[in-house]
């Protein structure tokens, strides 16, 4: 199981959440479920463990809560922000390391509120595949992750890539370790669906597919119950069969929660006997589990909340939007669910009549209506947040709005919302030194701090200085590297020229 | 359900705007008053003013110039220069009976109705060079041109056969096979299919024009022209040795005027290029540095600082932009990805404005702000070419194609 094997690799201290969605279901759940949710919804952390104290000292700190602070200081204890303000307010700890200077503007990191990148593959090929878990597929080393850093993102929820009808559960990682134990933030976290038709399936189909996965589960629990009625034992000898443990709380049944759906008699089941496969959407149902639901046009939209309605899960429920997908803004405002823009900040569709380019600027739709909107950098001519945050004030979006975006927004969305997305006391140590304002084109990211750990130092970033001054160092190996003729590339990607000239 | 919103309403409306009426009947005289009016013409003025009249630059300095009909805006630019736009030029255009079809002018395929023109203005474009697509060794006469106005190429055209445009590099030759199991009369038998080749059609031509100066084969003369210099060349470049055999073979027929056209890799020989007095325009930046033709699928790598290096050297720069459909790629943002990798505020405006200009010799009437030259202007919410900073207003030749008043 999921649980165990985590319980088991996170020996690190856990943190539980307080602003988790759980806090008010835990209330009304006995104690068992108490302790599941605890380790399933655990924040692992970086510097537990450690007592290493840092100073970051900038010439302005933009805090994203409240006012800037000019020629301030962070301090960062054991992984957290313990006191913040200017030179003359705060006691600098005697046994701390420095870093930063007045010539650097420091900021939260950024977050990524979705990602498919870093992983061995996006796509699965089942069409159905909650059992699977990104963890198993996320690369530590992928060149990705670096670049994260070196455009400043502090955290980055991994989902599987759209290509899907039920896809594998995410977690949200930090960009820097060696392994996916270090990287971890919240495993297990979210879950993938898509109601834009897998590879191969039309729309009609895509949305069968995904009504019957929730009737297969209803059906499964069921079956299930009966059978432990007709036979009690039954499920848990089930469970001993396919090699599952039951014990603690996975021995303990509990009646099913959620609004949507109820199966009578689910309390007879230990939880750990439940299939693998239903499990993850069990947890959708009882609204204990994240949905990022990828929409790729407007026309999904509907049915992706028709879908959520239906299973109790729209309160869980994000939806991954592509540009074009403004043109429901009216129905998202209306199911309150947040988004993520995933792509694009600028719808552009041809004039059926005048033949005249028609260029609808995104996140202003979706800010009139009140929808709450993460940027994304999935898609984006660049991994940067910085930027699609810069083009969204050029485009007319409000500063306050565009930076809100991609810091608090998709802390909110990913249940991290006290603990990063901005520079405040008790939230995590993640921060950006910029050389300067941290959306001018001209500025660059200097150092990164996550958890209270330097991460990234620009003067040390050999393929930095690769891109910009196209000459590689001697003796120093690029990722995927084999082009011998220029020494160059990372991962492939898909390249820019959207253009549809001459098609 | 709200159709669209404000600044791109605005885009919308000005620019059909500006095709609806004819010039004759808009209004082309206008007082532009900024918080900077950057000039690329000496140093930038704060607080000054533009004043347009009857499509001409009538003044510009500090102060509020006088009453009439104002615009306002944070910063004011000469209307920017794109050489290397690729509207209405791919592969369909391409003439395929030779591989030197010299004498054709692209003005004749321009299909000047293209939604493509539009997206320019928007981006603060207001003239470019459309040249043949690449398919071709010599490939034909380039034109400059206006992005608006009467859609006529009397209307539009600023500079007609403005370069002759030539192809190094894999290009011409990629679907070319050689005749191998095939009759030699096949047609794609016929063509270069290396490099090698490619320099040799070039080569061949210019020694059979040079072989015989009372042969009077039109195409030969036109050839004749570049090296009287006449008629600069316009060589795509995108790979060093493509940069390198350009410039050889300028030196070799003594070609006065040559630039090169995505130059991509032209910041590994900045030395040759000052030496042979080559200008660059360099191809739209890429963030992982890679960046293609499109049509090989040949990468390159263009480093962020390639336009601050040649730039320090003493090449001249132009930047272009490739009538790129995403709103993060256009000419503004190029001007400001140099930024990011070392060029100087004033350097990247040269760059798109200026520089470009002189490349192709319509320098006496845009590139600058110059009390005479056209009114092609262009208006910004904030610092140019800044993420955060949008194009609010284009006036082109006095009239207002995109309105910054219809931004609040």
């Amino acid at each position: 199981m999921a649980t165990a094997r985590q319980s088991e690799n996170h020996s690190t201290t856990s943190v539980p959440l307080e602003d988790n969605p759980m806090k008010a279901f835990r209330s009304r759940i006995f104690r068992p479920a108490l302790v599941c949710a605890l380790s399933t919804f655990a924040l692992s952390s970086v510097a537990s463990g450690q007592s290493e104290k840092l100073v970051i000292e900038a010439g302005r700190i933009m805090t994203l809560a409240g006012e800037d602070i000019a020629d301030g200081v962070i301090v960062i204890d054991n992984g957290r922000i313990t006191a913040i303000g200017s030179q003359d307010e705060v006691e600098k700890p005697w046994d701390a390391q420095v870093i930063g200077g007045p010539e650097f503007t420091a900021f939260p990191g950024f977050i990524e509120a979705h990602s498919y990148r870093g992983m061995d593959r996006p796509n699965e090929n089942v069409d159905v595949a909650p059992f699977l878990d990104v963890r198993d597929s996320v690369d530590p080393v992928a060149y990705y992750f670096e670049d994260c850093l070196r455009w400043g993102i502090t955290n980055v929820n991994i989902q599987q890539g759209n290509n899907c009808v039920i896809g594998a559960r995410g977690m949200v990682v930090r960009p820097t370790g060696m392994t996916i134990e270090e990287m971890a933030v919240r495993p297990n976290f979210g879950l993938k669906m898509s109601a834009s038709p897998k590879s191969g399936k039309s729309r009609a189909t895509q949305a069968q597919s995904l009504r019957e996965a929730f009737g297969e589960l209803r059906r499964y629990l069921e079956d299930l119950v009966q059978a432990e009625k007709d036979e009690k034992g039954f499920a848990a000898r089930e469970a001993m069969f396919q090699g599952r443990e039951l014990d603690g709380e996975k021995a303990e049944g509990r009646p099913m929660g959620g609004t949507a759906w109820k199966v009578e008699g689910l309390e007879m089941i230990p939880r750990g006997a439940i299939d693998e496969k239903m499990e993850p959407l069990l947890d959708v149902v009882e609204g204990r589990r994240q949905v990022f639901f990828y929409c790729g046009g407007p026309t999904d939209v509907p049915r992706a909340l028709d879908l959520a309605r239906e299973n109790g899960f729209l309160p869980r429920t994000v939806l991954v939007i592509d540009e074009s997908c403004w043109k429901a803004a009216d129905l998202i405002a209306e199911a309150g669910v947040p988004v993520v823009l995933e792509g694009s900040l600028v719808h552009t569709e041809r004039d059926a009549i005048t033949g005249e380019e028609i260029e609808t600027f995104v996140p202003d739709e979706l800010a009139e209506r009140g929808v709450r909107f993460a940027l994304s950098s999935e898609n984006a001519s660049t991994s940067s947040l910085w930027y699609q945050a810069a083009l969204a004030i050029g485009l007319g979006l409000d500063r306050d709005a565009a930076l809100e975006a991609v810091t608090r927004v998709p802390a909110e969305i990913l249940g991290l919302g006290k603990e990063v997305g901005s520079l405040e006391v008790g939230k995590l140590g993640n921060v950006c030194l910029f050389s300067g304002d941290p959306l001018s084109v001209t500025s660059w990211v200097e150092h990164v701090v996550i958890e209270g750990r330097e991460v990234y130092d620009r003067s040390e970033d050999v393929r930095n200085r690769h891109l910009l001054e196209g000459v590689q160092p001697a003796g120093t190996a690029v990722p995927g590297g084999d082009d011998a003729e220029h020494g160059v590339h990372g991962e492939s990607r898909e390249k820019g020229g959207k253009d549809e000239e001459g098609k | 359900m709200k159709p669209l919103s404000m600044p791109f309403r605005l885009f919308l409306s000005g620019v059909s705007l500006a095709l609806a009426v004819s010039p004759a009947a808009a209004q082309d005289s206008w007082v532009i008053r900024a918080d900077a009016v950057y000039t690329a013409d000496g140093e930038a003025i704060e607080g000054g003013f533009v004043a347009v009249s009857d499509g001409k630059i009538a003044g510009v300095g500090p102060g509020s110039g006088g009453g009439g009909d104002v615009l306002e805006a944070a910063a004011v630019t000469p209307g920017l220069i794109d050489l290397s736009v690729r509207i209405g030029t791919r592969e369909f255009s391409v003439e395929q009976s030779t591989e030197t079809p010299i004498e054709l002018d692209v003005a004749d395929t321009l299909d000047l109705f293209s939604y493509r023109w539009a997206r320019e203005l928007r981006s603060g474009v207001t003239t470019v060079l459309a040249t043949p697509y690449d398919n071709a060794v010599l490939g034909g006469y380039g034109t400059v041109l206006k992005t608006g106005g009467e859609p006529t190429l009397e209307g539009r055209t600023l500079k007609g056969k403005a370069v002759l445009r030539a192809s190094m590099g894999s290009q011409p030759s990629s679907g070319n096979y050689p005749p191998r199991g095939t009759s030699p009369s096949n047609f794609y038998a016929r063509r270069p299919t290396t490099r090698m080749g490619v320099e040799w059609v070039f080569r061949k031509s210019y020694y059979d024009a040079l072989a015989d100066e009372q042969n009077d084969d039109p195409r030969l003369a036109i050839l004749r022209e570049t090296i009287q210099g006449n008629l600069p060349v316009a060589v795509q470049a995108w790979a060093t040795q493509d940069v390198r055999t350009a410039v050889y073979l300028k030196e070799e027929f003594g070609i006065p005027r040559m630039f090169l056209d995505a130059a991509a890799e032209a910041w590994k020989e900045p030395a040759l290029l000052v030496r042979s007095g080559v200008g660059v325009v360099l191809p739209p930046f890429s963030f992982e540095g890679r960046v293609s033709d499109g049509y090989t699928n040949a990468e390159h790598f263009l480093a962020l600082d390639s336009a601050a290096k040649l730039h320090a050297a003493g090449v001249p720069i132009a930047l272009s932009a490739h009538n790129a459909m995403d709103v993060g790629s256009r000419l503004p943002r190029q001007a400001g990805m140099a930024m990011r990798g070392g060029l100087s505020f004033e350097a990247a405006l040269a760059a798109v404005t200026l520089e470009p200009a002189r490349m192709v010799g319509v320098e006496d009437r845009v590139g600058t702000i110059e009390v005479g030259k056209d009114a092609d202007l262009v208006l910004w919410s904030g610092k140019p070419f800044e993420l955060t900073s949008r194009v609010i207003g284009v006036l082109l030749d006095g009239v207002l194609v995109v309105d910054p008043r219809e931004e609040q």
